[in-house]
């Protein structure tokens, strides 16, 4: 049996509505077949008031074995680094992160704005937030980069916005069946099972990407997102296209581009007028290349991608 | 109990999505005076200024994850209206469906997830109904609690296949929406509802088919089908009004008993040239003002909204200002002081009515009026039984929640039919300067944006949600909000696990999480003020 606590700071609950659209195995498969016990989750406990406050102050005191805290949503704080515009349980949240934090084995940090600040840490960031161990890119976050739990693990940083069901459910699974030794995390302290590949991996518009053939505006049955619709895919770390959405699709495969949301930047260009599905290009050529690509090599492939398109790839493929 | 006035502070209620504080006095029981404060605030409109025009595609529906279709629903129609696009059916069609089937998703999810649970409480363990609760409802063990936590995934299936995912996509934008849906999409959509329908609605929730629940036209009509066949008082929706009633969740929760709702679904024939005033005339669902003691329904406009900061975190001019007019200026103290300042909620108000109560039980009692165009949709059962049982109460507002699957799932259907395949879903419009007003009805009730470009960048965004209107605090001349006004006359059993505030304010369906308005905690700087041309 493995305890967890699932909190909330800047949050939209998102994660949490993802976690429950969850199936192999659903959030209620996780507690009866997989032996994780909920001691509270801010849309499903039992408790409210003093009743919440109590099971904090066990998981702080050693009292209740504390052996996974998921948190969700950026640390606040603002105002002047007191962290009271978010006030949870009579007190700020992020003194409750803190001290939690210190007394859990595996720490979790679900979904973007937890990993790294997301969008309330968007230019001009009103609330001072800070995801777990990072901010945007620079390692550090709020518990500062030597931070490890008591497992010996740093931050387990499940980005997304929101991250897939399956990305947690699947890593609660790994620690429930005593794989957690086989977890391993890239440079963004990412699980690289989800995050090595691409969010291109698997498109349905890969053919199209591969003969250059672009879909120059919404709506269109063909074509792919990544030349004029700003389509960040190529350049994403995420199994969109592997393990799909709500079981049945991904952005992509819908017609709409990827934003990059499982990558620190995100949202990108902070939102600056002109960037918004809009491909930014120099001369062009796209400013943002499909990871490792060069200039020159980009311009060759993409010279002799248009010379060798058959006709097919410029009509309809996704056809009523 | 002695006749002392006891101060009860509950931090968090959880449940409610987001960070929600209620302080209560009781005396002999009984809640006699209430205060509900909103305690996050992360400043979502302060981070869309002087942003790209469609940033709020992005962003708004991130500022809710329950009711991401919602907010974007909001933010595509503001951007049409200020942009004057063309909007061509199939892109109607397609944003009402996926809204729709958010909120279909929400009817098991908040049910199970969220309220029912509250029975398993050992508060009701003398109910006869207690042992049954427990068996169906305890969290993610329960019999019906696990069907129904599980199956609400099944309906945002049908989100995923226009927008890619659920929670959060993008897939609407001006003119239309990313996707063209295919022949196999349709196909697949049909199934996933037939597959509800027949998994969960019919055997579980009503014992009964849906063709037999639309029967029911008044209160007799529904105690009578209650009482037609044990499969219908056995089922989900049987043991919860009973039970409900043995408990007496129809005592207490009252609230003001006035009402509003935005109204929407936008026909796909009568809004394809989008305009702010042409909108009450183009919707399907009829918004509007109920006033339950006047026993009025009247039409709501957006230039009737106020927002009052008398109350809350804010140092702003006195009096009332419409949305528009607004200069956001908060203040750094955010101490919680019952008399003066005490929530991020600001206080919203009609210009004629004052405070309103926002949500399921506003659009039903809205819907039974006579101020409606003859094709928009109308259903009199919620103002029957609001009328025959007294008003308001915690099981008269949930169960509101719970009946529009009804004609959620019919105009699920209708959508289905209504697409046509070989027809554009996207005009592409010219981006331009303007102001915008979407406004749409979450599954928790009236949610709106305000939105100005200038100069090809956001001036200006704001955002009232169902639960600001809701949860907001007293106003200057001292009305109490709906919840705290709600939260009046509540029996609290034991001071220390008071339940009956958990089952008030989840009757609301609270949303704090996108509730609060935006300041920079930087400069604690006010924001430009939204001037109407």
């Amino acid at each position: 049996m493995a305890n967890l606590l699932w909190l909330q700071g800047g949050a939209c609950s998102g994660n949490t509505m993802s976690f429950l659209n969850a199936e192999e195995p659903s959030a209620c498969d996780l507690v009866t077949d997989f032996g994780i016990n909920i001691l509270w989750q801010p849309s499903l406990g039992m408790e409210l008031g003093d009743g919440v406050q109590q099971i904090l102050k066990d998981c702080i005191s050693g009292a209740t074995k504390l052996d996974i805290f998921v948190f969700e949503g950026s640390v606040v704080n603002a105002p002047n680094g007191t962290g009271e515009w978010n006030r949870f349980a009579g007190r700020p949240m992020k003194d409750w992160v803190r001290e939690l934090s210190a007394a859990a084995d595996i720490v979790v940090a679900l979904g973007d704005c937890a990993t790294w600040g997301g969008i309330p840490a968007t230019a001009p960031n009103p609330t001072d937030s800070q995801g777990l161990q990072f901010l945007k890119r620079d390692n550090g976050g709020f518990l500062g980069t030597d931070f490890k739990a008591k497992s010996g693990l740093p931050v387990i940083n499940i980005p997304g916005c929101p991250a897939h069901p399956d990305w947690v459910t699947q890593i609660l699974v790994a620690v429930a069946t005593g794989r957690a030794g086989d977890l391993a995390l890239d440079e963004f302290q990412r699980p690289k099972t989800f995050f090595q590949s691409f969010t291109q991996t698997g498109c349905t518009r890969n053919m199209h990407f591969a003969y250059k053939v672009s879909a120059t505006e919404f709506g269109q049955r063909k074509g792919c997102l990544f030349y004029d619709l700003g389509c960040r895919g190529p350049m994403t770390h995420s199994p969109c296209n592997r393990i799909l959405w709500n079981r049945v699709s991904s952005k992509t495969r819908a017609g709409m581009p990827c934003l990059g949301c499982t990558e620190p930047e995100f949202p990108f260009f902070d939102l600056a007028p002109g960037t918004v599905f809009k491909t930014q290009t120099v001369m062009g050529v796209p400013k943002d290349l499909p990871e490792g690509v060069n200039k020159k090599g980009y311009v060759k492939l993409t010279g002799a991608a248009k010379a060798a398109m058959p006709e097919w790839a410029e009509e309809d493929i996704f056809v009523v | 109990m002695s006749a002392q006035l006891q101060t009860l502070d509950i931090s968090p209620v959880g449940r409610v999505e987001g960070d929600l504080d209620v302080r209560v006095d009781i005396k002999d029981g009984i809640v006699v005076n209430a205060w509900t404060s909103a305690e996050l605030f992360r400043g979502f409109e302060v981070i869309l200024r002087d942003k790209d025009p469609q940033a709020g595609l992005v962003v708004t529906p991130r500022a809710c994850g329950i009711c991401g279709a919602s907010h974007l629903t909001c933010a595509a129609w503001a951007l049409d209206t200020a942009w004057g696009t063309e909007v061509p059916r199939n892109g109607i069609i397609a944003r009402n469906l996926g809204q729709l089937a958010e909120s279909l998703q929400s009817l098991p999810r908040h049910h199970y997830g969220l309220f029912m649970i509250d029975m398993v409480n050992k508060n009701y363990q003398k109910s006869p109904f207690y042992e049954e609760a427990v068996k169906r409802w305890s969290p993610f063990t329960g019999s019906n609690y696990e069907i129904g936590v599980t199956i609400s995934g099944r309906p945002v299936e049908i989100y995923a296949m226009l927008g890619g995912q659920w929670p959060h996509s993008s897939y609407m934008v001006p003119g239309g929406v990313m996707c063209s849906p295919t022949l196999s999409d349709v196909t697949r959509a049909w199934s996933i509802l037939e597959h509800f329908r027949s998994n969960w609605i019919e055997p579980i929730w009503l014992g009964c088919s849906i063709e037999r629940y639309e029967e029911i036209q008044t209160y007799d009509d529904f105690i009578a089908w209650l009482d037609e066949r044990p499969e219908h008082a056995n089922s989900d929706l049987g043991m919860m009004w009973r039970m409900g009633i043995d408990v007496g969740l129809d005592k207490f929760g009252k609230g003001l008993g006035k009402f509003v709702s935005w109204g929407y679904l936008p026909h796909e024939d009568k809004y394809n040239k989008p305009t702010i005033d042409g909108r009450n005339a183009a919707v399907q669902m009829p918004g509007g003002v109920f006033d339950g003691a006047a026993d009025t329904h009247k039409l709501m406009d957006q230039m009737f909204t106020r927002e009052d900061t008398t109350h809350s975190w804010y140092d702003e001019e006195e009096g009332v200002v419409h949305p528009f007019d607004r200069t956001t200026n908060p203040i750094d103290n955010n101490a919680q002081d019952f008399a003066g300042k005490y929530s991020w909620a600001t206080a919203v108000a009609h210009a004629e009515h004052g405070h309103l109560e926002a949500g399921p039980l506003a659009r039903e009692l809205i819907y039974g009026g006579g101020h409606m165009e003859d094709w928009q949709h109308k259903d009199g059962l919620l103002l029957d039984m609001y009328k025959k049982m007294g008003g308001a109460s915690v099981l008269l507002r949930h169960f509101a929640r719970m009946h529009e699957f009804k004609y959620i799932y019919r105009q699920m259907e209708r959508c289905l039919r209504e697409f046509r395949l070989d027809e554009p879903f996207y005009i592409k419009p010219q981006e331009q300067d303007g102001q915008g007003w979407g406004a749409t009805e979450a599954i928790r009730g009236a949610l709106c944006h305000w939105i100005d470009v200038q100069n090809g960048k956001i001036k200006n965004y704001q955002i009232i949600a169902p639960t600001t209107w809701n949860v907001g605090p007293r106003t200057g001349e001292e009305e109490r909000g709906p919840i705290e006004e709600a939260l009046i006359g509540t029996p609290i059993a034991d001071p220390t696990d008071p339940v009956e505030v958990g089952h008030v304010a989840r009757s609301y369906d609270s949303c704090l999480v996108c509730t609060v308005h935006a300041h920079d905690a930087k400069t604690g700087k006010e924001l430009s003020r939204f001037k109407t041309s």
